[in-house]
């Protein structure tokens, strides 16, 4: 009965039961990738009054319009990438507003030297780091004062410390670390990466950002599908909310039971189809097709997955009651549940000013619920499954930025800050390449953003160059035309 | 490097086992080529690069490929973007070689081949060995400035192209036709049939007016025969007042409108703008009375330098275009920028404050030009106090407000008192409480001026500082670093030669001439862009606000032009442009799938189709409350809550903006970034708004008004049921096979509704707000709103409200063709 097609409106959704994590990914696999084969095989399936209103004849490969529709409908169903990987999900936390880098993962002596003077070769005065570093863990990397709990997780992290990127301004350097592009609407790296391995849980957006209110800059450019199927699409997620009906709003419906539900939306998929017959909008009506599926099933289980109350005190506790403490458990609680990606917004370190006293703050926000994440993780076993990211958008420069204020801070640079990894497949206690004596620049084994997204798709079992999706006639990829993975950080 | 390179032609021979030597000197020492390498540059370089580089990398290329000049020494080794084209003596990580060499699959040059000979490759390869001597010395920033000054086609000046001759004269009905059609016709292509009426009528009524045709005004249309059946409908959606309504919320997201300032020093500030508003009925009302566009630049910028003659006390409320931007925590040079930002990207369609720490990487935007921009701004500030723009006061209404107003007053002169004695006193824990009693007295005057019905409107405006100033150029944007004063004066790319500085106060005035000046031909392009771009979902230039270097070649540059200067001519009436518009071929051309045109164009730039359009929330929100017959059509005023229950019924425009917590609705929904400029919105499809649609209870109680409807419970029959719902929510009758699914579905209903209506999904979580708390109105702003997402119990739907719901939800309802 459960696997029969026709019962599909009886038992999905309503009889999910919570099991255990593992069991729960097991039940609850292929789904959608039964639905989703074609549109027409879907009708088939969802639809027996249409078969009988004749409607069969309707759907020749006219309506189908361009040859996608019928051949390539997307899928979430869970794909094995290409190559062996250890990494299965991927969180990223995005420190957006750019952090100093030498206040936090890249010390500068010579800072201290020059604090006050002029750098050779450079405008400006050179500022000496206000936090102390100190050599942690038994590889003994540096760290800043201001990650005293990270500090400790070092032989885990992997420290790149010559990223570079191409634009010092916010807006467009975050959309260019998630998408890898300045300029183009270009589908996010989550969104590739659901393109690539679907996901594990049909029943939950494989895709999901988190945010602690407000939008990040470039707003749903971050997460967005773009040229890829809808379904590929993150979804934003508003953690600032007091409970899980506000975090996602109309999560339930609180007049129409859910099997009737069903069958409403049954009728709805029907309505549609009659309507599109004549309409190209294959991609985007497909994607709503998918996004009314989603809903219907979030309507039981993402509840549960958004639900802190369910943590012990003390998991609460270790993760912080935080805002960025409560993101850290939710990321964890998806992860548990198969959510294939999760990018979680923990910004506010565009320091201009004030650097001393700020950054810090900022620092305190994320360093115990990421401790907490990766010990969590460990103890789980799902910390050698999943690849953790930290990082910005691009670094600051080692001189004073005054900016009208006399506590200084640090102005934009494009041309060096740091990148932590962990997790999946990374070599940890290891630091990776180098800035300048002043960190004013990645001197040393350069990784640009496309680098990074060419080693974090090698670490999920891709060739950058190999996952390519066609649209417009031209096969396009995540690293355009570039990319070099750095080997060395992988373990 | 050392040992010789391999085949080299001819004469050259003999020189090769000097050349590696030569090179490594070269570049050791910087030295000037010598004449045998100049010669061997002139000979054998220069003309492969002319003949097979050129036409896309110099100064000769239309557009320049991958920003890479091949035309000067300095572009090849600045190169583009992906890099140095060049390493001056190494070949094997010179790009411009392996892309010759067509060994990377993904750099292949010349692009489309034929490879260029071996003898010629290995002619590059020497040269570059050689340190790639080169005697072209101009700069590739000098050639980027003056190739984009001199040829980008967003600054050349505004000339009005006769539209290009045609076959299809018959289709082609006005100049705009002409203008898409020679495209089409070039490309072998035909414009689709026309939509049918009720297609057409249900377009234009949810372009223009942002709601769905009443039957009515459908069976009308269809029965007027006349040939300017179409123009009357046209004229009647213009002359409607939600009008305005539609177009000013388009507005609105250029103007980053917020009822907030965004983030706070909590402790020091309330973030409530209570007059915000006030500037929003402004843009309204223009849209109405169809302000020329010029007039509505210039009292936006500067309502208050007009002649009095012209000054009235409304229009005023203009300048909160300057002022409802976010505070920035009170940074002015923030402040500054963002309002720089929002003018040049609003009128200008540029990007200006790139340019406020460098100049900008892309368009001819030096930073002195910025800070001329600064100056403006710099001599700017808000008085102490809003003028009122209404002249009566008094009622009994307004002596509440004023009393509550005056009790506010008295306990802030009190508690400033207070804080005083404090202070001298030094008493730390009195003083912070009395700071925060005189914060939560702010609040209340700001709740109090935002939500009392009598509190009298202000304008949000900006004034003159005393003393006018020029500003300094700020050296990488930092206050501590000043460097050459510059003269408050407009942008020199778009000035055409002319740029006296600014002499009247600020600037503000000047500055608005300016824009709208006949010199200045960007403004009116930027304009029509963006209305074309409400009418067909993509504009002709697909970043509506970056007109520069960077982006996209206009689809149709001679019809943009030509609108452009028939906008000017029009007076720059915008209702005169929808009428150019939407009474064209191209307008009305039917959605439908043409699967061959869809491989040749598949986004549809050439037009030869109508898109398919998703309605934004407010036109989606406010279309459901038309539907149910819920739609409260109250025009201005303050702003409601449209985000909790009760939920307001009032267009969604009116419903606040809150910039440091958007509501997540309006978020799922692709709203505009309140905190930047937003020509064009995302569109992106995410279950939140299928959840929105299957659970909110505004959108089920709009189903539920459908069926209590006096007119659907007189229908004698299923099928007469079926067709008035179609006909109220698509504005067309159903299809056979449709009444019969809607027969069954109602049919099929389970015979009483279950009540098992899962208790635990209904009951509140704890923790949450009680479900009973009314949201008051006064609860609006970042400290209100808590009663989102409360959970109550409700009646089952009967199946006819269930399926009037899935009406709601099927595409058709969310969707424009």
């Amino acid at each position: 009965m459960r696997n029969h097609p026709l019962a599909w409106g009886v038992w999905c959704g309503i009889d999910t039961v919570m099991g255990s994590d593992n069991k729960y990914i097991r039940d609850h696999s292929p789904r959608l990738e039964d639905l989703f084969v074609t549109r027409r095989q879907f009708l088939q399936r969802t639809g027996m009054g249409l078969g009988m209103l004749g409607l069969a004849t309707l759907l020749g490969e006219e309506f189908l319009g361009s040859k996608v529709a019928a051949e390539e409908i997307a899928t979430l169903a869970p794909k094995a990438p290409p190559l062996p990987a250890k990494a299965k999900h991927v969180v990223h936390i995005f420190a957006q507003g750019a952090p100093s880098h030498v206040d936090t993962w890249d010390p500068k002596p010579a800072l201290a030297q020059y604090d006050g003077k002029p750098i050779p070769g450079m405008d400006g005065l050179a500022m000496a780091s206000p936090f102390k570093f100190e050599k942690k863990g038994k590889s003994g990397i540096e760290v800043s004062e201001v990650f005293p709990k990270l500090g400790e997780l070092v032989d885990d992290l992997t420290v790149i410390r010559s990223m570079y990127t191409d634009i010092p301004a916010h807006e467009v350097a975050t959309v260019f670390m998630n998408t890898g592009s300045t300029r183009f609407s270009r589908p996010s790296l989550g969104s590739w990466v659901l393109y690539g391995l679907g996901t594990e849980n049909q029943n939950m957006p494989g895709f999901i950002s988190l945010r602690p209110g407000g939008t990040p800059p470039g707003g749903s450019s971050n997460w967005q599908a773009s040229f890829l199927p809808g379904l590929y699409q993150g979804v934003s997620i508003n953690t600032k909310a007091p409970g899980v009906n506000q975090i996602i709003g109309n999560i339930r419906n609180q007049y129409t039971p859910l099997d009737e539900q069903r069958r409403q939306l049954d009728l709805v998929h029907q309505l549609n189809e009659l309507h599109s017959q004549n309409l190209q909008k294959d991609a985007q009506l497909e994607a709503r097709l998918q996004a009314f599926e989603m809903a219907f099933k979030m309507q039981t289980e993402a509840t549960d997955a958004f639900d802190l109350r369910k943590e012990p005190d003390a998991m609460r506790d270790m993760y912080g009651r935080t805002p960025q403490g409560n993101q850290m458990l939710i990321a964890r609680r998806l992860i548990e549940r198969g959510v294939r990606f999760v990018q979680v917004w923990a910004g506010g370190w565009d320091h201009h000013q004030d650097i001393e006293e700020r950054l810090p703050e900022r620092a305190k926000e994320i360093d115990q619920p990421l401790a907490a994440f990766i010990n969590d993780l460990k103890q789980r076993n799902l910390f050698d499954s999943t690849l953790v990211i930290w990082g910005g958008e691009f670094g600051r420069k080692p001189v004073k930025d005054r900016n009208g204020n006399d506590n200084p801070g640090r102005d934009h640079n494009a041309k060096a800050f740091t990148t932590v990894l962990a997790g999946g497949g990374v070599r940890g206690g290891s630091v990776y390449g180098a800035t300048d004596e002043f960190g004013a620049a990645a001197v040393e084994n350069k990784v640009h953003i496309h680098d990074l997204h060419a080693t974090i798709l090698a670490l999920l079992g891709f060739d950058h160059t190999k996952l390519t999706y066609r649209y417009n006639g031209r096969d396009f990829r995540l690293t355009d035309v570039a990319g070099q993975v750095v080997t060395p950080v992988l373990a | 490097m050392n040992k010789p390179p391999f085949i080299l032609p001819g004469v050259l021979r003999q020189l090769c086992p000097a050349l590696g030597f030569l090179a490594a000197i070269v570049r050791s020492l910087g030295a000037e080529p010598t004449p045998s390498q100049l010669q061997f540059f002139e000979n054998r370089i220069r003309p492969v690069l002319v003949q097979n580089c050129y036409k896309c990398h110099s100064d000769q290329s239309e557009k320049v490929k991958g920003g890479l000049w091949l035309d000067t020494r300095d572009g090849l080794l600045k190169g583009g973007d992906t890099g140095p084209a060049i390493v001056s003596g190494d070949p094997e990580h010179s790009l411009l070689i392996r892309a010759v060499r067509y060994t990377d699959p993904d750099l292949q040059m010349p692009p489309k081949g034929p490879q260029l000979p071996d003898s010629v490759v290995a002619d590059l390869v020497s040269w570059v060995k050689m340190g790639a001597p080169d005697p072209r010395t101009a700069t590739v920033a000098q050639k980027a400035r003056t190739e984009s000054s001199k040829s980008h086609w967003a600054w050349q000046p505004l000339r009005k192209p006769s539209p290009p001759a045609v076959q299809d004269s018959g289709w082609a009905r006005t100049p705009v036709d002409k203008f898409v059609l020679a495209k089409l016709e070039e490309k072998g292509l035909k414009p689709n049939p026309p939509a049918d009426k009720r297609t057409l009528i249900r377009r234009a009524t949810f372009d223009l007016i942002g709601l769905p045709p009443t039957p009515a005004e459908v069976e009308a249309f269809l029965k007027d025969e006349s040939p300017d059946a179409f123009e009357k409908v046209v004229d009647r959606l213009l002359a409607s007042p939600h009008y305005g309504e539609r177009w000013g919320r388009h507005w609105l997201d250029v103007a980053r409108y917020s009822d907030t300032k965004g983030q706070v020093r909590r402790q020091r500030e309330d973030p409530t703008y209570p007059f915000a508003w006030t500037y929003r009925d402004y843009v309204i009302r223009s849209f109405n009375e169809d302000k020329p566009y010029n007039l509505f630049i210039i009292e936006q910028l500067a309502a208050d330098k007009l002649p009095a003659s012209t000054r009235n006390p409304t229009n005023l409320c203009a300048l909160g275009f300057l002022t409802v931007g976010d505070r920035f925590m009170e940074m002015q040079n923030d402040i500054i920028n963002d309002r720089i930002d929002v003018v040049t990207k609003g009128f200008l369609g540029l990007t200006v404050t790139c340019a406020r720490c460098h100049d900008h990487k892309f368009d001819p935007i030096p930073t002195k030009d910025y800070y001329s921009l600064f100056g403006v701004f710099s001599s700017c500030a808000e008085p102490k106090f809003e003028p009122v723009i209404v002249k009566n006061l008094g009622g009994p209404d307004y002596s509440d407000y004023y009393k509550k107003r005056m009790d506010l007053e008295q306990e802030k002169d009190t508690l400033e008192a207070k804080l005083r004695e404090l202070r001298r006193k030094g008493d730390r824990e009195a003083l912070r409480n009395t700071l925060r009693d005189l914060r939560q007295n702010q609040t209340r005057v700001s709740q109090l001026e935002l939500t009392h019905p009598a509190a009298p409107p202000r304008a949000m405006v900006l004034e003159d500082l005393r003393r006018p100033h020029d500003s300094p150029v700020l050296i990488r944007g930092d206050a501590g670093n000043k460097g050459p004063v510059v003269p408050r004066q407009f942008l020199e790319v778009l000035s055409g030669g002319y740029r006296p500085p600014f002499t009247n106060g600020s600037g503000r005035l000047d500055l608005a001439w300016a824009i709208v000046s006949k010199q200045n031909p960007i403004t009116p392009r930027v304009l029509v862009n963006r209305v074309w771009q409400h009418h067909f979902g993509e504009g002709f230039v697909s970043t509506p606000d970056d007109f520069g270097m960077r982006a996209e070649q206009p689809s149709h540059p001679e019809l943009l032009d030509y609108l452009a200067a028939r906008f000017e001519e029009d007076g720059w009436s915008i209702k005169k442009l929808h009428r150019l518009i939407m009474l064209s071929s191209v307008y009305q051309e039917s959605s439908a799938n043409n699967p061959r045109y869809a491989q040749i164009d598949p986004e549809n730039r050439l037009l030869w189709r109508a898109n398919i359009r998703r309605l934004e929330f407010e036109a989606l929100r406010d279309s459901l409350l038309a539907i149910g017959g819920d739609l409260d059509p109250t025009m201005y005023g303050r702003p409601v809550d449209i985000e909790s229950e009760p939920f307001s019924t009032r267009r969604t425009i009116y419903g606040l903006v809150d910039r440091s917590d958007i509501a997540d609705v309006l978020v799922n929904f692709d709203f505009a970034n309140p905190d930047l400029p937003t020509g064009k919105r995302h569109d992106t499809t995410v279950p939140q708004q299928a959840l929105f649609l299957m659970n909110s209870p505004l959108v089920i109680e709009q189903a539920k008004r459908l069926v209590a409807l006096p007119e659907f419970q007189a229908c004698p029959d299923e099928e007469s049921r079926i067709d008035f719902l179609y006909q109220r929510i698509y504005q067309r009758p159903p299809r056979p096979e449709e009444i019969k699914l809607g027969s069954e579905f109602v049919a099929s209903a389970p015979e009483s509704p279950t009540t098992s209506n899962n208790d635990a999904a209904v009951r509140p979580i704890s923790n949450e707000i009680s479900a009973d708390r009314p949201m008051r109105f006064a609860q609006l702003g970042p400290q209100g709103r808590k009663g989102r997402g409360v959970m109550r119990k409700r009646a089952p739907l009967k199946s006819w409200e269930e399926y009037a719901h899935a009406l709601l939800q099927a595409n058709e309802a969310s969707f424009v063709n």
